[in-house]
């Protein structure tokens, strides 16, 4: 059983050097510091969150996606073709991204995390996995002036991750992360959602998750569980512990158990969390289940984010011994 | 308040840097509630004046001294504490409320606000309220066992500024519930909820959306118990005007015919064919023109520029129209 995060972390917090790196922005912004002193900035955030990942007890981490704005635009300004636009509501959060358009055919330029991940590698001996927004996705949350419609453009961003997770592969990364929230707003799609997911993975040789949040999978568990991923990452808080979707998990894949509320800061009761994992250990090999919050951590404050990381490998911890 | 194509704004106007000093300084105890205070009604006066140069109709005190919409409340009511800084977007920050126990009201929280607003204006100023829905949505929860319980109780909270507000004179009070159109599921929820607020008022009531899909809403926003729907359409192609077509409706809109959260002025003639498109769905009568959202992330010569606009294609109208 090991315990993981699902991407990104709260970029300041009290009492460290990360809250520097809201000021480095802003002068960075008013042209008072260079680029590069922007990057070796972002660069001592990282390897502090990656210290403090390792400090909690995580046994795989994240880089903490410091360097990203959100998952759509880090993506969308490092691929031909988009222009960025006005600002959209993320989901159903209180938080917003300045919306990608596609302007023109895209295409994949250059390797878009794969310095991140060399940087991030150095600073940390536990493997550390590296997130991608997948192509449905991306295509959602952006719009289109080229293609005539999402889907079409979708394809076309599949191909181009498939490029981007290749390069992540042979680049050593241990874990690629596919992020698909918004395949659970869109259940009817599944049949195209596994089409994109086909030709995304195709001859990417490490190992591959698949993550889902701000939702269930209730509906679609047998299609998602089909796909040729090694991983699935669950949010079992939004619509709770859906118990039934696993038992239908497949014996030989590994579960990613969200069941720490990233987007609320009550701490879970170690009881509360423990019976969960007690509960699915009757359907999947404990050696199979990740124990993880059911979101990115930066809907939380550093601090209370870092209390739920705690609480959560106290859980883990002794539900191992009890196991073993 | 008869002419038609009337003139309006959101809620939020961009604040002068000697606030956001005096608020960063208020925050660290360098300077006293009083001075700071005195800081915000010169602003407040400022922007009034600003309006009324303009011609706007309907104005707004432009909220010098509220920072967050949820926090400000959050902050006035009970119950409620605040977090650490979480990020909205880009570089911004703040302190998202956490309901820690009973959410009520416990003394009058904008109508000194107000009033002191309508006492610099010859025009109607509107009373200006982040809706219960949002307000639930956009904290933190410790303490509701549900987010019905948590939503009802900032509704009747919020209700009792409504009356306040009323019963201080206001005529134009807005409602704002900008989290509404993200999760249609619970959209009886929003509507069991407004209907405390507004439950009794005699007052003209609005509420303001933005960013979300009205399409996954249906009808649920037009079925909300208020005179008017302030709407951002600017950022979302006018998909408004689409749901007032295809669900009639006696409500006024309020149109968003330039976008807040771009640097961009949109021209006369381009405001023009925005209001003419929503004059082919409604009458002059019940249709406001107004910007996407608060103006409050923009600069104040963008800001005046953009309203000076609307004001210019509203009037080039209704000299064209005789109104």
């Amino acid at each position: 059983m090991y315990t993981t995060v699902i991407g990104n972390y709260p970029k300041i917090g009290p009492k460290t050097r990360a809250s520097s790196l809201r000021k480095a922005i802003t002068k960075y912004q008013l042209n008072e510091i260079t680029e590069s002193e922007l990057r070796q900035c972002e660069n001592e955030v990282t390897s502090e969150i990656i210290r403090e990942q390792e400090d909690i007890g995580l046994d795989i981490l994240t880089d903490g996606h410091i360097r990203w704005d959100d998952p759509q635009t880090f993506f969308a300004s490092r691929i031909h073709g988009f222009q960025i636009n006005g600002l959209i509501r993320y989901f159903d959060t209180n938080t917003y991204y300045r919306q990608p358009v596609a302007i023109d055919k895209l295409e994949w330029i250059n390797p878009i995390s794969v310095n991140d991940y060399q940087f991030a590698e150095c600073c940390s001996d536990l493997p550390i996995k590296v997130v991608i927004t997948g192509p449905f996705t991306l295509a959602k949350l952006c719009q289109s002036r080229y293609y005539k419609n999402v889907d079409s453009m979708a394809k076309d961003l599949a191909i181009i991750l498939n490029k981007e997770a290749i390069a992540l592969a042979e680049a050593g990364v241990p874990i690629i992360q596919f992020d698909e929230p918004a395949i659970l707003r869109h259940k009817d799609q599944i049949p195209l959602f596994s089409s994109l997911m086909s030709v995304l993975l195709e001859g990417v040789t490490t190992r591959k998750a698949l993550c889902t949040y701000f939702g269930g999978l209730s509906g679609i568990e047998d299609e998602i569980f089909d796909l040729p991923f090694d991983i699935f990452n669950l949010d079992l808080v939004t619509n709770g512990f859906d118990l039934d979707s696993l038992k239908k998990f497949p014996v030989d894949k590994s579960i990613g158990l969200g069941i720490i509320d990233a987007r609320n800061v009550k701490l879970e009761s170690v009881d509360e969390i423990q019976s969960n994992i007690y509960k699915t250990c009757q359907w999947v090999d404990p050696e199979k289940i990740q124990v993880s919050p059911n979101c990115g951590l930066e809907f939380l404050p550093r601090s209370n984010a870092r209390s739920k990381l705690r609480r959560m490998v106290q859980a883990v911890t002794s539900v191992k011994e009890m196991i073993s | 308040m008869k002419q038609g194509l009337q003139t309006t704004a959101v809620g939020s106007y961009p604040k002068p840097d000697y606030i956001t000093k005096a608020r960063a300084k208020f925050a660290r105890n360098r300077i006293s509630k009083t001075e700071l205070k005195g800081l915000e009604e010169r602003a407040t006066k400022h922007w009034i004046d600003a309006q009324l140069d303009l011609g706007i109709d309907l104005l707004v005190d432009g909220e010098m001294y509220r920072g967050d919409m949820v926090t400000y409340f959050s902050e006035e009511l009970e119950g409620f504490a605040v977090s650490g800084l979480v990020r909205s977007y880009g570089n911004r920050y703040y302190r998202k409320p956490i309901a820690v126990g009973p959410v009520g009201r416990k003394a009058d929280i904008t109508v000194d606000w107000w009033k002191y607003a309508q006492s610099l204006s010859s025009k109607p100023v509107k009373g200006m309220l982040t809706g219960p829905y949002t307000i639930a949505d956009w904290s933190f929860n410790e303490y509701y066992p549900t987010r019905e319980a948590f939503v009802m109780d900032a509704a009747r909270a919020i209700h009792e500024e409504v009356v306040a507000l009323e019963k201080a004179g206001c005529e134009y009070i807005q409602i704002d519930e900008p989290a509404i159109s993200v999760r249609p599921e619970e959209m009886d929820l929003v509507l069991k909820a407004f209907n405390v607020v507004t439950k009794g008022i005699n007052a003209f009531t609005i509420t303001h959306i933005c960013y979300g899909n009205f399409d996954s809403v249906g009808d649920g926003i037009l079925r909300l118990p208020v005179n008017m729907l302030d709407m951002e359409s600017v950022n979302s192609d006018f998909d408004v005007l689409e749901m007032f077509r295809r669900f009639p409706s006696d409500k006024h809109l309020s149109l968003g015919v330039v976008d807040s959260h771009n640097h961009r002025i949109e021209s006369e003639e381009e405001i023009i064919k925005s209001i003419r498109k929503a004059l082919e769905v409604l009458t002059p009568e019940k249709l406001f023109l107004d910007p996407d959202c608060g103006m409050k992330t923009r600069l104040e010569s963008e800001t005046l520029h953009k309203l000076k606009n609307i004001v210019g294609a509203v009037n080039a109208l209704r000299s064209e129209l005789g109104l």
